[in-house]
């Protein structure tokens, strides 16, 4: 909301700024991780499958952080989920099927590894 | 963990060792060094600045002592001089002294032993011992965080500069060394503008406690033209910012301007909850 507001007062153009965030973002990610490109698109690849084998995810929500708290790097997977599956817990009555008002995607942190980096 | 204040740490009748890191070269470590060595002396503080870049040697040069050079610090380590022949003192203090490196020898002429013990033999006679390390992350690194306490990591608001600090943030931290971050030469109409990275934006990238911002300034140039500290220029930006982060060093609780007093445009932003 407030980056449209930014862009609308400044144009898109003129922050470059921005590109120098969202390239060091890019950097760091294989600087801290030791992963490379690759590997890194094949961890989101799987830990989507993973998460959709129980819910039903917003995939263009799904993103992956790597936050340095004190002495070690935190990775949070953030997944917006639409709803739980049906069937996907096969301890507890399935959900009803395709929920004609599904809940809106609820931005939570689905899973939170500590690793020392 | 460590002692930050000199205070806080086992033994109180030791100085406290700060290693100047940065990862990337020309960021301003040996300015830093040498400015905030001025300005801890300035306060009454006996302060020992140790140039650990053997074989490049600028420290001497950017204090001024370059014809006054006898003996070094690897001098010291091999035993060639005593510790107190070594260490000149500077001109315009007599709280600030020197120990340079060797312009001659390779950089793994000494360890990381041998440093330290060089460091420990000047600790009860300095409030502070602040080792200018040389770029990179191997062995000289290495050797001047031999001995460090804590760190003060230099970088300046530009991408490559900020990747090294994350690299040399996370060396320190395997190494049990606590680091503070300096963020040098930051232009804030640039950052105005959009077109710099703010010192929010750094301290959120690098998740690093901030001492210090030192504003883009010409006196620097001068400063090192003339071999006179920018903390002696009252008038300097720059000078001013390293006076503060003295104080910070030693404790005091100085807030960072444009930082957390903030302008109008850094507390909307952060009224807003948006990292801008």
């Amino acid at each position: 909301m407030f980056n449209a507001l930014r862009k609308r007062l400044f144009g898109d153009n003129q922050e470059s700024k921005s590109a120098a965030k969202s390239r060091l973002h890019f950097v760091l990610v294989q600087d801290r991780t030791g992963l490379t490109n690759e590997e890194m698109a094949g961890f989101r690849e799987e830990m989507v499958k993973v998460i959709e084998k129980y819910f039903v995810i917003d995939k263009e929500g799904f993103d992956v952080k790597y936050h340095r708290i004190e002495d070690h790097t935190t990775l949070l997977i953030n997944s917006p989920v639409i709803v739980r599956r049906a069937g996907s817990v096969s301890s507890r009555p399935p959900t009803p099927p395709s929920s004609p008002t599904p809940t809106p995607p609820t931005e939570q942190p689905e899973e939170a590894l500590a690793s020392n980096v | 963990m460590n002692s930050r204040s000199g205070t806080s740490g086992a033994n109180k009748d030791l100085g406290e060792v700060i290693v100047i890191c940065s990862g990337k070269g020309g960021v301003g470590k040996t300015t830093t060094t040498a400015s905030l060595g001025a300005a801890l002396a300035l306060r009454g503080k006996r302060v020992l600045v140790v140039d650990a870049d053997i074989g490049l040697r600028n420290l001497d040069v950017i204090l001024g002592l370059e014809n006054r050079i006898v003996f070094n610090v690897v001098d010291v380590a091999k035993k060639i001089c005593k510790p107190s022949q070594a260490i000149i003192k500077s001109k315009r203090s007599n709280n600030l002294y020197l120990l340079a490196a060797s312009q001659t020898d390779d950089k793994d002429v000494i360890d990381e032993a041998e440093i330290r013990a060089v460091i420990d033999q000047f600790r009860r006679e300095f409030h502070y011992i602040l080792v200018d390390s040389p770029a990179g992350i191997e062995q000289g690194f290495r050797n001047a965080c031999a001995g460090a306490e804590s760190a003060i990591v230099v970088t300046n608001p530009e991408v490559s500069a900020i990747r090294d600090a994350d690299r040399v943030v996370g060396l320190l931290s395997s190494k049990g060394i606590e680091a503070r971050l300096i963020i040098n030469r930051v232009d804030f109409d640039m950052v105005r503008r959009g077109d710099m990275l703010s010192v929010r934006d750094v301290q959120d990238i690098l998740g690093v406690e901030i001492l210090g911002v030192i504003e883009r300034d010409e006196q620097i140039i001068v400063a090192a033209n003339t071999g006179e500290p920018v903390s002696y220029n009252p008038k300097s930006k720059a000078g001013q910012a390293f006076t503060r982060i003295a104080g910070r060093v030693c404790g005091e609780q100085i807030p960072i301007p444009n930082f957390s007093g903030g302008s109008i445009w850094s507390r909307l932003t952060r009224r807003l909850g948006v990292a801008s």
